[in-house]
């Protein structure tokens, strides 16, 4: 049998197979479903070797004679003396440093990241020379006005060390439920994007489905996917 | 066993089984593929600023695409590199393909700019490269800062980088013109940005799955991101600048249908629901 069009028919068998679960829960897709856990699996291992261990560990020491790294298992397998009550301090040994390195790695790339996200908040709320009175509204008024808006009423809202009670109390409960008003239409904002990358897949899989499969049984299917 | 279904309209429009909702966006779906009605596609700001910074990078300089993503989230981030290599292939820069993680994207990757560089005539290794899958995270990316060739070691072919004519200059991060993330990873982007993009002042132009979108704004308003694509939609966009629609463009436009019918549906539960509630008022 040629290898692709096995390939092809055992695709769209998984998706079908897989797809059944929108019936109801069946041995089909649970059939799919550990097929596909398996093959991660063992995918994840043959990469390990290959593109990880191979290149980086075993032909260094093997082929280039660079005995030294015969300790980096070593080092790697201290950390099953987590299991062990009297010598568990060689685990800990090993996490210390790995704890250490990310440690590390990220308080340097920590202020990257958000220092300049800490700049762009400080916006120009009034006119800037040479500005035209267009730009004001829709830069100024539209884009920076909002934004400091919803910043500092969002920000109130995680601001729990003042009870809402009393004059000052009172404006900032007002000020935190404009927030939370806000922080509400962001993760509906975020939903309807989870909802569009979910469809995107389905789209994905149907087309596969129609212009791939069917389309190598009936041409026609084939020639709407151009 | 019986089913004891509503019988008031206001009730059954807020409890339609979820078969038929499935069969809808199913039938809508397949209609839409075979007999597609267009909708424009307008390119935003973020995606056109994808264009632009390919645009920008000046000849002497590489652009890395770095395509940290795999099968599944290939309908969205698969259409976004494609545009992103014929963005390339137009404005005549080199790239040089890489990923940091999962390997199986660098592999896909590869095959959509093999197809785009026989359409250009461009040639591997003078015009694009791949670098291949690279382990080691921020390791790989703090070693290619300082040497590019040590870093990387050989391409996908196993060809040692350094033996690659385009290469040829090429020591360390400075000579990289831009780096374009594609990604279906979070976290991702702040090892570029944390890394590359802040210490060594080289722009990053990025593209991400819908889903994680929302959170990478604020790299691009404050212009740690040069331009960004949103899933299929910004993929859509990105064809329709460098004029060239694909797969992008036909799923965004079966999408669009989509969320027609999803919009629908939740209109008509609400009316059901409002219905439902003035029915239940004495």
């Amino acid at each position: 049998m040629n290898p692709d069009l096995f390939i092809l028919w055992a695709a769209a068998i998984a998706t079908l197979g897989v797809y059944t679960i929108l019936y109801r829960e069946n041995p089909i897709s649970r059939l799919f479903e550990h097929i596909f856990v398996g093959l991660s699996a063992g995918y994840l291992l043959a990469t390990t070797w290959t593109l990880n261990l191979e290149g980086k560990w075993w032909n260094p020491m093997i082929q280039d004679k660079k005995w030294y790294w015969i300790f980096a298992p070593i080092v790697g397998l201290l950390f099953y003396f987590i299991y062990s009550r009297r010598l568990g301090w060689l685990a800990r040994l090993v996490m210390g440093l790995f704890f250490g390195a990310a440690a590390g790695t990220f308080f340097r790339q920590f202020f990257p990241i958000f220092s300049p996200q800490i700049y762009a908040c400080f916006k120009p709320l009034g006119p800037q020379p040479g500005m035209s009175v267009e730009g004001f509204v829709f830069e100024v008024i539209l884009h920076h006005w909002i934004f400091v808006v919803i910043l500092l009423t969002v920000l109130s809202y995680f601001f729990f060390s003042v009870s809402h009670e009393g004059r000052f109390g009172r404006g900032l409960g007002r000020s935190a439920l404009l927030g939370r008003w806000f922080l509400m239409i962001a993760f509906g904002a975020m939903f309807g994007n989870t909802v569009m990358a979910r469809i995107s897949l389905f789209i994905g899989r149907i087309r596969f489905l129609l212009f791939d499969w069917l389309g190598s049984l009936i041409p026609w299917f084939a020639q709407r996917g151009l | 066993m019986a089913i004891d279904y509503p019988k008031a309209l206001s009730d059954r429009i807020q409890q339609i089984p979820r078969h038929f909702i499935y069969l809808l966006l199913f039938g809508v779906v397949v209609w839409q593929l075979l007999a597609p009605i267009r909708m424009p596609i307008v390119p935003s700001h973020p995606s056109q600023g994808v264009y632009d910074a390919i645009a920008a990078v000046p000849d002497d300089k590489i652009i890395i695409i770095t395509t940290d993503w795999d099968a599944s989230t290939q309908a969205e981030t698969g259409p976004q590199t494609q545009a992103m290599i014929h963005a390339c292939f137009q404005n005549h820069k080199k790239f040089a393909i890489m990923n940091l993680q999962p390997p199986m994207g660098v592999k896909l990757a590869n095959d959509l700019a093999q197809e785009a560089a026989e359409e250009y005539g461009a040639v591997y290794g003078e015009d694009w490269c791949n670098w291949g899958y690279k382990y080691g995270y921020e390791n790989v990316l703090m070693s290619m800062a300082k040497n590019i060739p040590n870093a990387i070691g050989k391409d996908f072919y196993g060809t040692p980088v350094e033996q690659l004519p385009m290469m040829e200059g090429v020591e360390s991060v400075k000579e990289v013109g831009l780096v374009c993330i594609v990604t279906g990873l979070s976290a991702m982007t702040e090892m570029w940005i944390g890394l590359i993009q802040g210490p060594y002042n080289i722009p990053v132009a990025s593209a991400y799955t819908a889903v994680m979108a929302p959170i990478y704004y604020p790299y691009l308003d404050s212009g740690q991101l040069q331009g960004m694509l949103v899933g299929a939609k910004g993929a859509a966009e990105l064809e329709s600048v460098v004029a060239r629609p694909g797969k992008a463009v036909a799923i965004m436009n079966v999408q669009s249908w989509a969320h027609v019918l999803i919009i629908l549906l939740i209109i008509l539960g609400n009316v059901g629901f409002i219905f439902a509630r003035r029915a239940r008022q004495p």
